[in-house]
């Protein structure tokens, strides 16, 4: 018994490979990567500083990229969960077979190569695309419409690679909302809606936020679908990292701006797991 | 304290990719790593310098695709341990930078035979150029029915949204502005006139591609009707069936040379020369004058043929005629030319 209890007690240690793997791989370079923000100099010649982050603060255009990607992310975090919610209740309510293909469906873009989605993107919304074929066949319009370049196209392309990210939890928390309780509530006398808004809606804000987080994270990182489908007239934070490490070899700078970018991300981040805490105290407290 | 930290962690991630190349080294002892630019570089690269070089050295080589920019951050990354590649291929402006840095060798012309075929112009105390890059206008022929002959045409009111140029992450697109600025009456110095005069093409623009790989895409799906575009790439494009069509502008053709360097440190160092000379030799360069490859020769024993001699230039006089940039001054200004373009260009 007491040594039952002692076992239990060092069950932790099962953990330890996996942290001294992410202390090797993960914090250590973060700590690197922080530790070279504060190189005052683009030399990195060992002078300390705050410069790189005023440089940073002090240039409107910086702030306005900034906040440019982190709404990029908030629009095509809202039409995945737009399109990615009634799809995901969907799939809980067909049959097996149709689930296993419709799950398939989901998770095809992932298991995609990017580049090759994204060069498929160029071709599906170019001036001379699918897209824009079917428009002009269609007499909505007499010239191609502009989808590619500009930010609906990113946002559009982001929604379908991404989506995935948001149906994949949405749907392990609906399978799990028992179906007596929709039925109860209808037996009660709410409607579809009324049910849904204060029974379906609710009990599934754990999978939306975590859906939302796992989707917002990956479409304001999203290098290569920005940049390919964005061109270089659009600029977010992802890019601008990479200039000024690859193009410029700007690193103190470039990891200055890599740690402001993850700060503002971990905040939205750390926002969407306080309401989900609060939401979870209101509905289970 | 910090430096140690760095230090560890650089020869922990050297250690943990040396253990993936295990395998490998084990079994072909002899193979090179060279760098090389995508496009046309890695088809030439892999389709006739590779079989020329494993023949007359009995080894192996790995062709890797990469930008001159993108070499250089890793070979800065790398410093002070193994590089992770033999030889780099540089443009004027990245070499210069990676010559500062210290990151590639002195070139030793004895163990380069072809190295003394180059003509003058063509040699450098650290390395060879294995080209010439020549820009002008790409249009398509189908739509563009007056071919254009200056930069002034891209301005032209009739190609509003139909002109696409690359930013300046290729030097393609730092070549352009540079002679946009000469043209204007600016130097490397002051690069104002370029920025003002850039500012002008904003409604004529379609798309300003984030790299030069995303560019050639652009003419392919008609996304440019006319823009910037290297002649080499312009005329693969060209055999591939894509309707284009390359003309040098008759202000004169903005030119840079493309190098060849042994990596400091390198791992496999007499590989690394015996790659380069093949690259210099004359068969190999020959070979990459046809079409549709039409990279310019360097060795002064290829007569120049071709779509090179009918576009480009008769004689290795016609290529000193063209239009070259002050690169060390370019790298000086660079960084703050980024952050002006990003601004100006911003949709």
């Amino acid at each position: 018994m007491a040594d039952g209890a002692a076992k239990e007690g060092q069950e932790w240690r099962l953990t330890l490979p996996l942290t001294l793997f992410f202390v090797a791989f993960f914090v250590g370079p973060l700590l690197l990567l922080i530790g070279i923000s504060f190189q005052a100099e683009r030399q990195m010649t060992g002078v300390l500083g705050l410069n790189q982050y005023a440089v940073f603060l002090g240039d409107s255009l910086n702030l306005d990229v900034l906040s440019n990607t982190l709404i990029l992310g908030v629009k095509a975090t809202a039409l995945c969960l737009i399109f990615g919610y009634p799809l995901a209740w969907l799939i809980t309510r067909v049959s097996a077979r149709m689930q296993a293909l419709l799950i398939f469906l989901v998770i095809l873009p992932i298991v995609t190569s990017v580049v090759v989605r994204t060069f498929a993107w160029i071709v599906i919304l170019g001036r001379r695309g699918i897209v824009n074929d079917a428009i002009i066949a269609m007499g909505l319009s007499a010239t191609p419409l502009r989808l590619l370049f500009n930010e609906a196209g990113v946002v559009i392309v982001l929604t379908q690679v991404q989506l995935p990210l948001m149906v994949l939890p949405l749907v392990t928390v609906l399978q799990r909302i028992d179906p007596n309780l929709a039925s109860a509530s209808q037996a009660l006398g709410a409607g579809a809606w009324r049910t849904f808004f204060k029974i379906t809606l609710p009990l599934s804000m754990p999978g939306i936020i975590a859906g939302t987080i796992l989707t917002y994270t990956a479409c304001v990182s999203a290098f290569v679908t920005q940049s390919l489908i964005g061109g270089s007239r659009l600029l977010y934070m992802p890019m601008m990292i990479f200039q000024q490490a690859m193009d410029l070899q700007n690193w103190p700078f470039a990891a200055a701006i890599s740690v402001l970018f993850m700060i503002s991300v971990l905040l939205i981040v750390g926002l969407l797991v306080a309401l989900s805490r609060s939401r979870a105290a209101r509905l289970y407290g | 304290m910090f430096d140690i930290t760095r230090r560890h962690l650089l020869a922990g991630t050297a250690a943990a990719a040396g253990l993936s190349l295990l395998p490998r080294t084990a079994f072909a002892a002899e193979e090179l790593v060279a760098a090389t630019f995508g496009g046309t570089w890695a088809n030439v690269h892999k389709q006739i310098l590779a079989p020329y070089f494993s023949k007359k050295s009995g080894a192996t080589v790995v062709q890797s695709p990469m930008l001159a920019t993108e070499q250089i951050a890793k070979l800065t990354a790398a410093k002070g341990a193994q590089p992770p590649f033999d030889v780099a291929m540089l443009d004027d402006g990245p070499n210069i930078a990676a010559i500062d840095a210290g990151l590639v060798e002195k070139f030793d012309p004895s163990k380069a035979p072809n190295f003394a075929s180059l003509a003058p112009g063509f040699k450098t105390e650290y390395g060879p150029a294995i080209t010439m890059q020549a820009i002008g206008i790409a249009y398509n022929p189908k739509t563009v029915k007056t071919p254009p002959t200056s930069w002034a045409d891209l301005w032209k009111p009739e190609y509003k949204g139909r002109v696409g140029i690359t930013s300046l992450a290729s030097t393609l697109g730092l070549a352009f502005l540079l002679d946009i600025n000469r043209l204007e009456g600016g130097t490397e110095a002051s690069m104002e006139p370029a920025f003002k005069k850039l500012k002008t093409l904003l409604p004529n623009l379609a798309a300003v591609s984030a790299n030069f790989g995303a560019h050639g895409a652009l003419f392919q799906q008609n996304e440019i009707d006319i823009g910037v575009q290297n002649f080499n790439f312009a005329e693969e494009l060209k055999a591939k069936g894509v309707p284009i069509e390359f003309v040098r502008v008759s202000t004169g053709t903005p030119a840079w040379k493309t190098t060849m360097h042994v990596v400091k440190g390198a791992l496999k160092p007499d590989l690394a020369y015996s790659y380069i000379d093949s690259q210099l030799s004359a068969e190999v360069q020959g070979e990459m004058q046809k079409s549709p490859w039409n990279v310019i020769p360097t060795n002064s024993k290829v007569p120049f043929d071709g779509l090179v001699a009918s576009k480009i230039a008769k004689t290795p006089a016609d290529l000193e005629k063209m239009v070259f940039f002050d690169w060390k001054k370019v790298n000086q200004g660079r960084a703050e030319w980024t952050a002006q373009f990003n601004r100006d260009i911003r949709a």
